[in-house]
């Protein structure tokens, strides 16, 4: 029995080494597979299907309760609102015949809508978007974005949220079936972005009170007014389809007839099956985005999300943190390398920030990128960083530092962290940082409890105006979560509210000096990067389009040309 | 028919003499537990070319992170991803530094112009990956033994006790384990995670929480043998303590069962540790286990196969290396297999 | 018999019991609530939410209640899902991981009884060692590469077998068997090896070669059986370590089963799928033990079930 199991124990170091060979082996058939593909958009193809991969479920199909990215994403899909964010990631009427009347102060809106329908037959109505709308903002529902969209946009929507009003008080009115009429707080320059937003979407009431608790848990039990309806969706599940929407009021513009979607969690059984030739689409990230950095089927976009550390200013908003030191806080947000993070560690399309409003995401009356006007602040520079550090140190009268850095944990935030971490323990003698890392929900625990001392975030806008950013710093912001109040700043951001609001201009201005005070005067966030994306997609699959916040596709246009 | 004998000579008729004082004297010299076992296991080749891989292994995690020149915390982002070089193997074509990049073969050293060798590569940091796997084999190591040592303990105490005072006691105490028994370790373990703050200590209470259950239940088993035999029986007559007849008669004898089953017991926890990675309630960065590090490759086996590989195959290694070595002590030291 | 199983059903009873209040009570200490996330909530929303869970009532009460619901296989309502309740949502899930483990039991089994008694027949042969190989392999490469192994060596590059997903039938399970499978082979294989090299040298199997019974014979009639018998008891850690598998292999091959919605639970904190699977995965593995000792104590007469001491 015991005898010779040497013999095998060096067969054993050999299929090892079989092993280890055969992983090294060539991926050699790769670049030559698809070249065939490559032909000019030409006229669709006879069949009209996609196969695509979404990386989480489906949490609820119900309009006024979805916050998450693959919910919208599918509302998008098979529902449709009075806006749509068209091809170049712009609000334009689509339930809505075209722009809507509005008062002189700008307060009042009144959209006339086309006829269109529900996937049922019946008749989409102003009534529709009232019931809705007030379902949102209605306490026991429960919404999310309801009050938050709402609160002072919407006539009565905050004194909703206190439960000082009822929700059938709230500024939103059908004149007749194709009219409605909605009532502002006070003037807002961006209400019309905001529109194309998910909660803004109609909600038939006989259908959702038939429907009880089970409305929009599956697809039989959820209406579409969209381009497509949803198939195959039991509420919990792993896959769904789109199939085109014969009642939608703009189908002859929609190519596609039907859309196969499967939820696949790990990256690389995503490319694998996009490999294989199953699906015509994969996003990239981290090592993979690397490898297929030069293949012609790589698509990059860029995304509306800047990502940033929080300092926090008061431990738990009490005791105060070496943050509170305006030094510190400069010294590290000038710390540590943005570019070799984004273009190396991240090298998913991300790229280096030194702001907080992103690029390409708003623009004045122009056209004129909002980062035009403030450009770079805060740019990574060693040497400036550890004068203010040591100014800082000085100050503190220590000349030790330990702070605890609070991140995610996936993957790419621990192998980011991990980066952040030795940058500025490199750059900032002195300086010890202690990594915790923990899941998402966790770590908005800890930030309510603001118990951290810095936090990496990242926030994605809710509408097109750099006021969804900067309104996070505010003195009793809902989100500042980090002691941070400036006089100065909220001096601004209120200007820009109020004084300017018809001059946008003005406005314009307030927002960027108020965001120049966040970052360069008073270092208040350090700016690491903005969120870009990357994609594998079949060059047969045409028009597909992404959006840069929000829902991330719109399949409405998209087509199959050149597969066959 | 007649035979020629050699003749013998007289003096081969000589009378011995039977002294009664010489005949329980036993010529082999005496050997003690261990070193009968050892005389037994050095038979056997598995159990000891496994000693010298796992002696190796445990030598290369203390010393492996001090020689390389790269530490395994420095990152040198330039340097990231790079294949295996060795000095002298890069001649005869392997270890020279090709590595795929969009897929074409190159040579990532010349194209990132860096001229240091990483004799394992690095990693998606630029992080040296031999001084990393070292490391992350000796937090591995570390995790399993310290493990197997609470199981050990916990169980062994907790069987023994059991068994040896029977009656209501064993029957209480065995009501308890048959109900922890019916638990699934896995929820527990990444309940308690959840719970507790990551890292080592969290991993290594979770594993020993149900971990001892086993260990308990041999322990008993054996020593429920072993309490009514003879010896033990004997000794009591004679009037040995309790203490006394734990230490000197029934211990010696569980004790090879006890080590066999610690042998079992450092390999499936440095497994449970790579699962845990593998569901992200591992070490938090920048620590590495060999688990991290394997849940870092896996992906990305189709380029980078050097970060998967490396430490997956010293997994292996500790996985066979244990695992022979349990068998060998198990053959070793069961007097049935006596030959 | 009757008095055994009785005694055998309160107590895991009382294990459930035990295990439910476990649970409960380390979900109440996780850092994080549920609905933590919905920062955006405003103070009387919040209110409305927690009541709709139940969150507002003081511990004990909620503990009542989920005990309570629990014994109507109630386990309460998703967090990730709005209005899904997590009975419908394990049920919805069941089918894909039932028939993975049953198929990689029954592979792992018979592939483990094969190689266990080819290496036993052919010990210390090459046969005896390719095989212990084999079963070596099996429990030292973690599940999670070689998942990801056969994923991209026999779907993608091979192309003959679905590379993941749970659509084409009979065909997208093979996959996802095999690697799930390889803990159960490589155990059993062991088991069968030491079991049948210690039967194969008990008397009544020099016995029966002494009668001039052939290999074939003694191997498969007195000796197999034998062997396997002891097989069973390793049954129950077997569907233990399925469940550990399921987690990793139903990921990688995005199959829709318990173990892929287990980890995302884990990572999104959804309590009550966590809690429900968790009571889901302790009736599975109770009610394995139990019938593994039933089984046992048919297929052994030697064992007497009704009272002593089992050990």
């Amino acid at each position: 029995m015991k005898k010779n199991k040497l013999v095998w124990l060096s067969s054993l170091i050999l299929v090892l080494s079989i092993f280890l060979a055969a992983c090294g082996g060539g991926d050699d058939k790769d670049a030559s597979k698809d070249s065939d593909s490559k032909k000019d958009s030409g006229s669709p193809d006879a069949t009209q299907e996609l196969n695509i991969i979404e990386s989480a479920e489906i949490p609820t199909m119900d309009s006024v309760l979805v916050t998450d990215v693959v919910g919208s994403t599918v509302l998008n899909n098979v529902n449709e609102g009075l806006y749509r964010y068209n091809e170049e990631n712009v609000a334009v009427p689509a339930i809505a015949t075209g722009e809507p009347e509005v008062n002189k102060e700008g307060t009042v809106y009144t959209f006339k809508l086309r006829d269109s329908k529900w996937s049922d037959g019946s008749t989409v109505t102003a009534n529709d978007f009232e019931y809705a709308w007030k379902r949102a903002i209605e306490p026991k529902t429960g919404s999310e974005y309801g009050p938050y969209m709402m609160a002072g946009i919407i006539k009565n929507a905050t004194e909703i949220g206190k439960g000082k009003a009822k929700a059938s008080d709230l500024g939103v009115k059908a004149l007749d079936d194709k009219t409605l009429e909605v009532t502002l707080e006070k003037p807002t320059p961006y209400f019309l972005s905001l529109m194309a937003f998910s909660t803004f979407l109609p909600q038939k009431e006989e259908f959702v009170k038939e429907q009880g608790k089970k409305y929009a848990s599956n697809s039989e039990t959820t209406l579409y007014n969209g381009p497509f309806v949803l198939k195959g969706w039991d509420g919990t599940g792993l896959k769904w389809q789109y199939v085109k929407n014969d009642n939608y009021w703009d189908k002859d513009n929609v190519k596609l007839d039907k859309i196969n979607v499967d939820v696949v969690k790990e990256d690389q059984t995503a490319i694998n099956l996009y490999t294989s030739g199953k699906k015509d689409r994969a996003g990239l990230s981290g090592e993979f985005a690397m490898q297929y950095a030069n293949d012609p089927e790589v698509l990059k976009v860029v995304e509306s999300s800047p990502f940033y550390l929080k300092f926090n200013q008061k431990r738990e908003g009490k005791e105060e943190t070496v943050l509170a030191n305006a030094n510190i806080r400069k010294a590290i947000s000038m710390a540590f390398n943005k570019e070799d993070l984004s273009k190396a560690v991240l090298a998913n399309g991300s790229f280096e920030a030194n702001y907080l409003v992103p690029a390409e995401f708003a623009y004045d009356e122009d056209g004129k990128d909002f980062r035009e006007v403030n450009g770079n602040m805060n740019k990574f520079n060693a040497e400036e960083a550890k004068t203010y550090w040591e100014k800082g140190l000085k100050e503190l009268g220590t000349d030790k530092v330990a702070l605890e850095f609070l991140g995610g944990d996936s993957d790419l935030s621990k192998k980011m962290d991990e980066y952040l971490k030795n940058q500025l323990e490199k750059n900032l003698p002195g300086l010890s940082i202690k990594l915790k890392e923990v899941p998402f929900l966790v770590r908005v625990d800890l930030d309510s409890k603001q118990d951290y001392d810095i936090q990496f975030a990242g926030w994605s806008p809710d509408f097109q105006d750099p006021y969804t950013f900067l309104n996070l710093w505010l003195t009793d912001g809902q989100q500042n979560k980090m002691s941070y109040s400036s006089a100065k700043y909220d001096k601004f951001m209120k200007d820009a509210e109020t004084t300017f609001a018809n001059d946008p201009a003005k406005r314009w201005q307030a927002l960027a000096d108020a965001e120049k005070v966040l970052i360069e005067e008073d270092a208040a966030i350090a700016p690491v990067y903005q969120r870009g994306t990357m994609a594998l997609q079949k060059t047969y699959v045409k028009d597909l389009v992404k959006h840069s916040f929000g829902a991330q596709y719109s399949y409405k246009w998209a087509y199959i040309s050149g597969k066959e | 028919m007649t035979k020629e004998y050699p003749k013998l000579p007289p003096e081969a008729f000589k009378h011995v003499h039977m002294d009664g004082s010489q005949t329980e004297k036993i010529s082999k010299p005496s050997l003690n537990f261990w070193q009968d076992a050892w005389l037994r296991i050095r038979k056997n080749k598995a159990a000891v070319v496994s000693i010298f891989v796992l002696t190796f292994i445990v030598l290369m995690s203390l010393v492996g992170p001090m020689i390389s020149p790269h530490d395994f915390e420095t990152q040198e982002i330039t340097h990231a991803n790079l294949p295996p070089k060795v000095p002298g193997l890069e001649k005869i074509g392997i270890f020279d530094g090709t590595g795929k990049m969009g897929g074409k073969e190159i040579n990532l050293y010349e194209m990132k112009n860096v001229d240091t060798y990483y004799w394992f590569g690095t990693d998606g940091l630029g992080r040296d990956m031999f001084s990393r796997v070292w490391k992350g084999t000796q937090i591995s190591l570390l995790i399993a033994l310290i493990a197997a040592v609470i199981d050990m303990v916990i169980g062994v105490a907790y069987g023994g006790i059991s068994a040896y005072y029977g009656g209501r006691v064993d029957d209480a105490m065995q009501r308890v384990v048959e109900i922890l028994y019916g638990i699934p370790t896995l929820v527990v373990v990444i309940l308690m995670i959840l719970v507790m703050d990551p890292g080592i200590m969290a991993i290594i209470i979770a594993i020993s929480i149900t971990g001892w259950i086993g260990m308990s239940r041999i322990v008993r088993g054996q020593v429920l043998k072993y309490k009514n035999q003879e010896f033990v029986l004997a000794a009591r007559t004679l009037g040995a303590s309790n203490g006394r007849i734990i230490k000197k008669h029934l211990l010696p004898n569980v004790m090879a069962i006890i080590i066999i089953n610690t042998m079992f017991t450092i390999p499936s926890a440095i497994f449970f540790e790579a699962f845990l990675s593998f569901i992200g309630l591992g070490l938090q960065s920048p620590n590495a286990s060999l688990g991290t590090l394997i849940n870092d490759g896996y992906r990305l086996i189709q380029f980078q196969p050097h970060i998967l590989a490396i430490p997956a195959a010293i997994l292996s290694l500790l996985m066979i290396a244990f695992n022979l070595i349990g068998d060998g002590l198990r053959d070793a030291l069961d007097p049935k297999m006596k030959d | 018999m009757a008095k055994y199983v009785f005694k055998r059903v309160i107590y895991m009873i009382l294990t459930l019991f035990l295990i439910a209040s476990f649970t409960f009570s380390l979900m109440k200490m996780l850092p994080g609530s549920p609905i933590s996330t919905s920062s955006k909530l405003t103070p009387n929303q919040l209110a409305a939410v927690e009541a709709k869970y139940g969150l507002d009532k003081p511990l004990p009460v909620q503990y009542g209640i989920y005990m309570k619901n629990m014994v109507k296989l109630d386990f309460g309502t998703s967090f990730q899902f709005k209005e899904a309740s997590v009975t419908e949502l394990i049920i919805n899930r069941a089918g894909p991981s039932f028939i993975l483990g049953i198929q990689a039991l029954i592979l792992g089994t018979i592939g483990g009884i094969i190689l266990g008694m080819i290496a036993a027949l052919r010990q210390n042969t090459a046969w005896d060692y390719g095989s212990t190989l084999i079963a070596i392999f099996g429990i030292s490469i973690p599940s999670f590469v070689f998942a990801s192994l056969l994923q991209y060596w026999i779907g993608v590059k091979g192309g003959f077998l679905p590379v993941g997903l749970w659509e084409n039938g009979w065909k997208s399970s093979i996959l996802p068997t095999i690697a799930l499978a390889m803990g159960p082979l490589a155990t059993s294989a062991r088991f069968i090896r030491t079991e049948m090299i210690e039967v194969l040298g008990t008397d009544y199997i020099t016995l029966a070669k002494a009668k001039g019974a052939s290999g074939i014979e003694i191997a498969f009639k007195h000796a197999f059986r034998n062997a396997l018998i002891p097989l069973i008891t390793v049954m129950g850690p077997l569907a233990a370590g399925l469940v550990t598998g399921s987690l990793v292999v139903e990921q990688i091959f995005a199959i829709p089963g318990i173990g892929e919605q287990f980890v995302k639970a884990i990572n999104v904190s959804d309590y009550s799928v966590i809690m429900g699977t968790t009571m889901f995965f302790s009736v599975l593995l109770i009610l394995v033990i139990f019938i593994v000792d039933i089984l046992y104590g048919i297929v052994d007469p030697r064992i007497r079930l009704a009272g002593g001491n089992k050990q």
